[in-house]
């Protein structure tokens, strides 16, 4: 038999984390769930011997760095924790927006800091970190959640510069919208702002990181998972304007 | 046509968890190839459960490879790989499986126990992102089988909810279990698609015989989310 790899998934008990949880789970991977749903988490672990329930807030440095330490070497990372509450800016209570970016931003920046060392020690591993199309093109009621997401981008431009070459993989997932239960949960209490599209399955955003795994090599940070996202984010730098305009129309409120 | 008898809900306990029927797959993902294969030698190789071969072709009879990865469903999620062959049945045509490897235990006890299914642990490879789908199974460290599957044309949607029933024998008992396919993101083609190759177990010999090695399908298909359920089984006696 090969040796079991040990796969950390945040976010785990719902949406993209919980079908990555689970897909890594039935390729025989070790996966250690993470996620502060306990019950989410009981489902996404439902009947899975080598699936590993763990409670943890990645807003919570410390809470991130104690599961690790007990984990030990993690060979890939599926960093899929976030929130991203649809409100205008200046209706976002202060104490929103810090929750936000410390989920989503100082999320990911605490996932990195105690999983990648290891990596970098080890000479390999893979950190899958999930951002949103947010960060490349902000719409209405996204203020927080896309300034934290675009914070992440940054930083994994960043942290992926120092690190070139050194056998780690990142990659930093920018999906338009994904059918999960967060964003249904958003497009029908605001149906307008989510432009009343139909997120895509999440099925399709994971084989895309797969995809990028096997195939790209391994500076290619961004993966933009169907051609919506890719013709969005290309529409965006080249004509930055014209988009935002029309992005802006069809996420309009009424 | 009698319904079948609706029972109270059967239940098993595996490995200290009581699993209900029917047992519910939400979300699986399948690549398979049907071959024709010499009926008599296939007779010969399913002699033991008492079963038939369908001879959909004069003097051939159908052996169906596939492999599933279980995202979502009632026995937690694993890789499966399923050699079957089409046999007849007494109301309609059947699957019967010959063998069914898998990678997770709570799955391993499950089918045996309450189906009879001859699963066995193996480790079970697969890379269903890529347009072409390729698994790999290894048994105690040693290559089984290889098998790719290429991309078909799109199907469209079908109607209803096909039924199924799979056949197993497992310790001189033949069983029947109903079982319903809910497929969705379809694609199939005809004649080819598929690339078969066979290593060192006892089922990969056998395949080999009935000339399966590289050999080439008459249809191919892949599946992107398919819905099933599997009902309690039923003793058949030929």
């Amino acid at each position: 038999m090969t040796t079991v790899r040990t796969a950390l998934v945040t976010g785990a008990a719902s949406g993209l984390g919980a079908l990555a949880a689970r897909r890594l789970a039935a390729a025989g991977w070790d996966v250690v769930a993470a996620d502060l749903d306990a019950g989410g988490l009981a489902e996404t672990a439902r009947r899975s011997p080598n699936t590993h329930v763990r409670h943890c807030d990645v807003a919570d440095a410390e809470s991130v760095n104690a599961l690790v330490r007990e984990v030990g070497a993690v060979h890939r990372v599926v960093h899929a924790a976030a929130v991203g509450p649809m409100v205008p800016a200046l209706e976002q209570p202060l104490q929103d927006v810090e929750h936000v970016l410390r989920t989503d931003f100082l999320g990911t920046v605490h996932v990195v800091r105690a999983t990648l060392p290891g990596m970098l020690e080890r000479g390999r591993g893979e950190l899958i970190l999930f951002s949103s199309l947010a960060a490349l093109l902000p719409v209405a009621k996204t203020s927080a959640y896309a300034a934290a997401k675009a914070a992440v981008n940054a930083y994994a431009e960043a942290v992926a510069a120092e690190h070139a070459g050194s056998g780690v993989v990142i990659r930093c997932v920018c999906p338009r919208q994904v059918d999960t239960p967060g964003f249904r949960s958003a497009s029908s209490a605001d149906p307008a702002a989510t432009g009343r599209m139909r997120g895509i399955p999440p099925g399709v955003v994971l084989d895309a990181v797969d995809r990028s795994l096997a195939a790209r090599p391994a500076h290619d940070l961004y993966v933009l998972p169907d051609p919506l996202t890719r013709v969005v984010a290309r529409a965006r730098r080249w004509f930055p304007g014209p988009t935002a305009r029309l992005v802006g129309r069809v996420t309009a409120s009424r | 046509m009698p319904p079948d008898a609706a029972p109270a809900p059967a239940t098993h306990l595996i490995q200290g968890d009581r699993v209900t029927l029917p047992v519910e797959i939400r979300d699986a993902a399948v690549a398979s190839a049907m071959f024709p294969v010499p009926a008599a030698a296939a007779q010969a190789v399913i002699a033991y459960s008492g079963l038939e071969v369908a001879r959909p072709l004069p003097g051939r009879a159908i052996c169906s490879l596939a492999f599933v990865r279980y995202a979502d469903g009632d026995l937690g999620p694993y890789h499966e790989f399923a050699v079957a062959f089409l046999v007849r049945g007494a109301e309609r045509v059947g699957a019967f499986i010959h063998w069914l490897p898998v990678n997770q235990t709570f799955t391993l006890e499950a089918g045996r126990t309450i189906w009879g299914f001859p699963k066995e642990m193996a480790d079970i490879r697969m890379d269903l992102a890529t347009r072409t789908k390729r698994c790999l199974v290894r048994v105690d460290g040693r290559t089984a089988i290889e098998m790719h599957v290429q991309p078909g044309i799109p199907m469209p949607p079908g109607r209803g909810v096909p039924s199924v029933d799979a056949y197993s024998s497992m310790n001189g008992v033949t069983r029947r279990t109903p079982w319903t396919v809910s497929p969705g993101g379809v694609r199939m083609r005809l004649g080819g698609g598929a690339y078969l190759k066979l290593g060192d177990h006892p089922v990969a010999h056998e395949l080999r015989a009935l000339g399966l090695d590289r050999a080439r399908p008459l249809s191919a298909a892949t599946v992107d989310r398919l819905r099933m359920t599997f009902q309690e089984a039923v003793e058949v006696r030929p």
